[in-house]
């Protein structure tokens, strides 16, 4: 039984080890959470070796002749055996419970000087504010080594914001402000998923996480807070998070969640209406007209309530495919 | 002769008769009458008040298809019958019993107080809506097979994975429980039959109707509910009609399973035979007492929170609409007050079915059988403290998750007591592989991998990472499905001989289990690393990265759906012809064995005395019951 036990307990290792279980820790809460996971699993694989060890032993052991029709020794109990398998198993979870405890409080400390970023969900992009800067923007921008503070709200539905990478996650509820500690590690693009079922287009609902250095990250903020404000079309497009569903090669932008925008000239001939206002129409009605090969109603209809001048700046901004 | 009147059956009617009398006739004409009828009642106060317009479909459909509707269906079939007589003053029928028991095949599609019959239609009933689930689970890993989309649109997809959701498990994994303990139960306590009859028959009827109901929301304008079988608002409020039909439809699905729940309760507590302790009682009968009570104190819950929602949507009130002063995550906390202990309904009947199995086919006793008995109550005491586990990172107060985790994870304790103790009992035993026991050992491996990916939800830093992704997917298939669906097939298998009479083929049973458990665990366990790895559940779309794994366990997912074509067919053909069973095949002790298979129709012709423990095995002299006429309980009368 113990031979069995051992070669359970190496294949079980062997699956833990050998397949990439988890993603590449980017942050410190991640380098926390998979601790946990690991204090978990060898636990596990030893739970698991002692049942495994015991049952393929018995049934192998056991087995009944197919003409002995006795019955087995009339064992009811053993009180011992009893305590010792309530006993056990309370003591190991105990035990994890204390270092999830201690991790979660951990994964919860921003420390001193926190980058406070805003979270927002919507059908179906994010949008991430700087506050102080009056920065708005599409991706989710952060200097690496240095803790994120972020406030999470949604504006129509429950939305849940993830990065594998970071392992942190969090859902942005209506009407409700939540908070996550990010602190990453690595400089990168990491991808930003929507984990709450929010409507049609919840698959596609994804950004980018890029986290660069201090410096690069003040000149990036420097140069948004710039344009922020100023109601060109730029502005209105960046803060507005268009470049998460939509590639625009002005705005240096290649999501493809929603159609490119730099066809917009030939999509409007095809429809036979003057390019601005097929523009306008797409953006305020976008039921209206549903380009080959996407769904209906992924498009969010809140931007109908844009003010004009930023409307109207953001159209000529997508149909000249220049920055004002 | 006047007793064989008595004993047979409801007085046949024809012509213009059948037309207004009991049965799938008359409810064919009453279930459009009463829709018409709630057409106008709608109609009627929209006019009066005069609200513009008058026939406002959404409220009629709500009123007229999905309320009154059914209650016409229910009229229609006779499940009022004797007590409408009994109210409106006109003499009640005697009771002849001329509703109990089935003589030919007519008496299955009839409202019938015989829990054997009601057993057996719980069981067909579950299994037509297990197929059709299972269907509508390869509709989407067939979307899912690559990335993108492919052959259905966004709301389809999500309307396909709510809907499976939704009928696995208030359509086939809670009332499948609840069909086979119908039968079981009051066989193994000695008794003829259920404490309330009538309304066992009329929480049967009330599951059709449910069924029928998620499955006409695919026809609905707008197509089926699409916010998966959870119904978070503030989704459900702005969403389509289908909404309205799961909002309902799980009042119906709510109120059989009340209806059921209570019957068991009064019928273990008042009607086990002389001699049958608590402590005598099978552990089946323990684990549905268990279950009952968390159906009873839990159900309302969700019924609470679908209403809810449902006023939100029709009456345009603002539970849960923060604008005006609504509280979303209100509805979590309700909706999972139900939805968590709902786990343990789902999965405690079959512990009673693993106990009984493994202990019959171990030939030996239950080992520690009290503490087992005493960790299903732990489990339901311990299942009532841990709701807010599913929502660590929803927003909650942050205090409660430490607290949560804690009792989350207590619940291993008593888990690991049941798993051990199902060993220990196989110990030095004399094991015997036949399918009912592959079944059992089968879900023992199986659910240990699924409590141990418990474990790691349970463990709030881990579940923060993991939570919404395809690992709760693979989690929740672990246990409810080689958790709960394995057992089911075990007790199906063991009692089918009870059942029907007949023999099921051995060898055919053997290839369903090894197919099912094969491609079943080539399904399932690549989503642990899928979720883990960054893919979200609900999506009909992923990252490329994710395309391999995701084409392999589509594949299985195909020949995990056709391995049921071998138990279909088993079933079916040894239902129909398979070789007759002797009334205690399995030599087993318990009560049902006593009794002929299938069993008279008043189950028992003399009240049983049991004299000692259910599981006696290997004891010598020792019996669990006996009938004065003569015949023994005892294990050692092998055969007739």
């Amino acid at each position: 039984m113990v031979v069995i036990g051992v070669a359970a307990g190496t294949v079980a290792t062997l699956v833990a080890v050998l397949i990439p279980w988890l993603p590449d820790s980017a942050s410190k809460e991640m380098d926390r959470i998979q601790f946990v996971y690991w204090f978990a699993t060898v636990i596990s694989i030893v739970v698991f070796a002692i049942v495994a060890a015991a049952l393929v032993y018995m049934v192998w052991k056991f087995r009944a002749a197919p003409d002995d029709d006795s019955d087995g020794p009339p064992i009811h109990g053993h009180t011992g055996l009893e305590v010792v398998w309530t006993a056990i198993p309370a003591a190991l979870v105990t035990a994890i419970a204390i270092v999830s405890a201690i991790a979660l409080s951990q994964n919860g400390k921003a420390g001193t000087n926190p980058v406070r970023v805003h979270v927002i969900g919507q059908q179906f992009a994010w949008k991430f504010e700087y506050p102080g800067s009056g920065v708005s923007s599409g991706r989710l921008v952060l200097p690496v080594g240095r803790s994120a503070e972020l406030d999470l709200v949604a504006v129509d539905v429950i939305h849940s914001f993830w990065v594998p990478d970071f392992g942190q996650k969090q859902d942005a509820v209506p009407g409700l402000h939540t908070r996550l500690v990010i602190t990453p590690t690595k400089l990168g693009t990491f991808p930003v998923i929507c984990t709450e079922l929010c409507g049609l287009g919840h698959a596609t609902m994804r950004s980018e996480a890029e986290i660069v250095t201090q410096e690069t990250f003040d000149a990036w903020l420097a140069k948004e807070k710039q344009g922020a404000g100023g109601g060109g079309g730029a502005a209105v497009f960046t803060a507005q998070g268009c470049g998460a569903c939509h590639a625009l090669a002005a705005a240096g932008t290649t999501a493809q969640v929603g159609p490119s925008l730099d066809t917009v000239a030939k999509d409007a001939q095809a429809a036979g209406e003057p390019v601005a206002d097929f523009v306008r129409e797409s953006i305020v009605d976008p039921e209206k007209r549903i380009a080959a090969g996407y769904a209906k109603g992924v498009m969010p209809k809140t931007f109908a309530g844009l003010p004009k001048d930023q409307l109207d700046a953001l159209v000529q901004y997508v149909v000249s495919g220049k920055g004002s | 002769m006047t007793n064989e009147n008595h004993h047979d059956g409801p007085p046949r009617v024809s012509g213009w008769r059948l037309l207004t009398a009991a049965g799938l006739l008359r409810a064919a004409w009453m279930t459009p009458l009463f829709f018409v009828v709630g057409l106008f009642i709608v109609a009627f106060f929209r006019w009066l008040a005069g609200w513009d317009p008058v026939y406002d479909w959404t409220v009629i459909l709500a009123v007229g298809a999905l309320t009154t509707a059914p209650i016409g269906f229910l009229t229609g079939i006779g499940a009022f019958d004797y007590w409408l007589y009994y109210i409106s003053g006109r003499p009640s029928r005697p009771e002849d019993h001329s509703g109990h028991g089935a003589r030919r095949w007519q008496d299955y599609f009839r409202v019938n107080t015989d829990h054997k019959v009601i057993g057996v239609q719980y069981l067909v009933t579950t299994f037509f809506f297990f197929i059709v689930g299972g269907l509508l689970a390869e509709l989407f890993r067939a979307e899912l097979a690559r990335p993108g989309l492919q052959y259905v649109d966004s709301q389809t997809y999500n309307g396909l994975v709510s809907a499976h959701a939704v009928l696995m498990i208030f359509l086939f994994v809670i009332p499948a429980f609840a069909g086979l303990a119908n039968f079981v139960v009051p066989l193994m306590l000695g008794a003829p039959d259920m404490a309330f009859p009538r309304l066992n028959a009329l929480s049967f009827w009330l599951l059709p109707v449910a069924g029928v109901m998620f499955l006409a929301s695919f026809v609905t304008p707008g197509g089926a509910f699409a916010t998966g079988w959870t119904g978070y608002p503030t989704l459900a409020s702005g969403q389509p009609l289908g909404q309205t039909f799961f909002n309902i439809g799980v009042q119906w699905a709510g109120a059989s399973s009340i209806m059921t729940a209570l019957n068991f309760l009064v019928t273990i507590i008042t009607m086990r035979a002389p001699g049958m302790t608590f402590w005598r009682m099978p552990l089946l009968v323990w684990a549905n007492f268990t279950t009952s009570l968390l159906v009873v104190i839990a159900t309302p819950f969700i019924a609470g929170s679908q209403f809810f929602v449902l006023f939100d949507r029709v009456l345009h009130t603002h539970f849960f609409s923060p604008d005006e002063g609504g509280y979303v995550l209100g509805y979590q906390h309700i909706f999972w007050f139900y939805s968590h202990p709902a786990v343990y309904i789902m999965i405690l009947p079959g512990f009673g079915i693993i106990s009984e199995v493994i202990s019959t086919f171990s030939r030996k006793p239950v080992f520690g059988y009290r503490l087992m008995a005493l960790s299903l109550l732990g489990i339901l005491v311990l299942g009532f403290s841990v709701w807010a586990h599913h929502m660590f990172v929803a927003g909650m107060a942050p205090w409660l998750r430490v607290p949560m985790m804690v009792s989350t994870l207590l619940i291993a304790v008593p888990t690991g007591i049941k798993v051990f103790s199902w060993l220990a009992t196989m110990w030095e035993g004399k094991l015997r592989f036949t399918t009912p026991m592959l079944w059992a050992l089968g879900f023992l491996s199986m659910f240990v991998l699924g409590g141990l990916s418990g474990i790691y939800l349970g463990s709030v830093p881990i579940d923060i990472h993991a939570s919404d992704t395809y690992f709760i997917v693979a989690h929740i298939h672990y246990v409810l499905f080689s958790g709960s669906v394995f057992t089911i097939f075990a007790g199906i298998y063991f009692w089918f001989p009870k059942m029907t009479g007949r023999m099921y083929n051995e060898r055919l049973g053997k290839w369903h289990f090894w197919l099912t458990f094969v491609s079943f665990n080539i399904t399932f366990f690549p989503m642990h690393v899928l979720g883990l790895q960054g893919m979200p559940r609900r999506v009909f779309d992923y990252a490329d990265r994710f395309a391999g794994w995701n084409m392999v366990i589509s594949i299985a997912s195909f020949a995990l759906g056709a391995s049921t074509i071998v138990f279909l067919y088993n079933m079916i053909v040894s239902w129909a012809r398979g070789p007759v069973a002797v009334g205690n095949p399995w030599r087993a002790m318990t009560l049902e064995w006593l009794v002929s298979s299938p069993p008279p129709i008043f189950n028992f012709d003399e009240i049983p005395q049991v004299v000692g423990g259910p599981y006696e095995y290997g004891v010598p002299g020792a019996r669990h019951a006996v009938l004065h006429g003569g015949t023994t309980g005892a294990l050692q009368e092998t055969h007739t």
